[in-house]
């Protein structure tokens, strides 16, 4: 049985066993193959017309026939449509063709060809092909059985189009998070020993990490006794966020600094009160200002007599 | 393994642990910082963690212990030098060190010590 890991993995780095569990995953069996494979030449005769009614079809709609402006691209793409034809009668399925197979699924991500044009657009074309078989094949029976196998194998191919293009969106969604938990929490010095820490954005548990870090070497580095952490930009803050908050806190006091929170907005407030935070844990002061009055305080209680 | 010197200046017992301790090297410097308080007249001990990578759930409470016992004796407490990443994984585990307190470094927690100690003479 096949798991939806090994559905997941990367097509590319599939092994000789793995590709053999894929096809027998969508029941492709060798009979299917031999009678793929023996219409080789039958389907190399009528390929170029399925081919043409395909593009016939496709230009039709506007999006599609800016697409292929050019006559130049239009016949480079006929010729790859011919070759996928060959490769996909030749009976040969090794890693080489799902290799193929998962470049083309890259290159209609990057044309913006989403899943419905293209499954739609392979619908078309098989079909057109379903017909063209019963028009040159012997009894209508042994068409039909044909068509069954090649469905299975188009089938194969949709699957391994559908994994690259989920593939292509985590990426991004995956780069587009990097990209927002890298946005950089500044920590600036105010004057020697209290830093200013103003968060803007969303925290998640991954940046609010990075943020605690930071701000520990920080204190250590610059060696400071208050902390004024400023989260009038922080647009929504949840249990998650206020716990890494406290804790924050909690480590900073563990490095000899003080913490206080300023700015938060009356959402921030009342989210806060519902999730049950005690605000005096939090060490909150309304604005910044009176922040740093409290921040003097603190320093100066240390320092004085 | 040599026992963790401890060190006096002006009523400030001073203590810098050098390498990880085992459960009974932080209970023997417990008891002689505990017993060193009561023949000086000592009003604050400061424990330097710096080369510490790790304060376990037992090193904490006997911080812990250590300084309740000290202010039982009229001397605060101050533990200095937690590393940026100990204090975060001690945070994640839930300790605390609550009746001690804490300083960035020796200088930070001699202040402190004096500015407490201003306060309860003026």
């Amino acid at each position: 049985m096949l798991t939806a890991q090994q559905l997941n993995s990367d097509f590319e780095s599939k092994t000789e066993g793995e590709i053999k569990k894929l096809l027998s995953w969508s029941a492709i069996e060798d009979a299917d193959v031999e009678r793929i494979a023996s219409i080789a030449s039958v389907s190399e005769d009528f390929s170029d017309a399925v081919i043409q009614k395909f593009y016939d079809h496709i230009l039709s709609f506007e999006e599609a026939a800016d697409m292929f402006a050019s006559e130049s691209t239009l016949e480079r793409v006929k010729r790859g449509q011919k070759e996928y034809f060959r490769q996909l009668t030749a009976g040969v399925y090794d890693q080489k063709y799902f290799a193929e197979r998962k470049r083309i699924g890259q290159i209609h991500e990057t044309a913006g060809i989403g899943p419905a044009l293209y499954i739609g657009a392979y619908a078309f074309y098989l079909n057109q092909v379903g017909l063209e078989l019963l028009e040159r094949v012997g009894s209508p029976e042994e068409a039909f059985r044909l068509h069954l196998s090649l469905l299975k194998l188009a089938h194969l191919d949709m699957a391994l189009a559908l994994q690259t293009y989920v593939e292509a969106r985590e990426t991004t969604i995956e780069a587009q998070q990097r990209e927002m938990s890298e946005l950089p929490t500044p920590v600036l010095q105010v004057k020697a020993g209290l830093l200013l820490v103003p968060v803007v954005g969303t925290l998640d548990s991954h940046r609010a990490r990075s943020l605690t870090i930071a701000l520990l070497e920080s204190i250590q580095s610059m060696r400071a006794r208050v902390l004024v952490l400023d989260i009038t930009g922080v647009s929504a803050v949840d249990s998650m966020v206020a716990n890494h908050l406290l804790q924050t806190m909690t480590a900073a006091r563990l490095m000899g600094a003080h913490s206080i929170i300023t700015g938060i907005s009356p959402t921030v407030a009342e989210a806060l009160v519902k999730i049950g935070v005690d605000a005096t844990s939090l060490n909150t002061f309304g604005d910044l200002e009176r922040g740093f009055e409290e921040a003097e305080r603190i320093m100066s209680a240390h320092r004085e007599e | 393994m040599p026992e963790t010197p401890i060190l006096a200046h002006s009523g400030v017992l001073i203590a810098s642990i050098q390498s990880a301790l085992s459960d009974s090297e932080i209970l023997s410097l417990r008891s002689q910082l505990l017993a060193r308080i009561s023949h000086k007249s000592v009003r604050g001990v400061v424990i330097d963690v710096s080369a510490l990578d790790v304060l376990d759930s037992f090193a904490t409470r006997t911080l812990n212990e250590l300084a309740s016992g000290a202010r039982l004796r009229g001397a605060q407490t101050v533990v200095v030098g937690i590393q940026p990443d100990v204090a975060l994984s001690m945070v994640l585990l839930g300790l605390t060190l609550r009746d001690a307190e804490t300083a960035l470094d020796l200088d930070a927690a001699l202040g402190l010590l004096e500015s407490a100690a201003g306060r309860r003479d003026g």
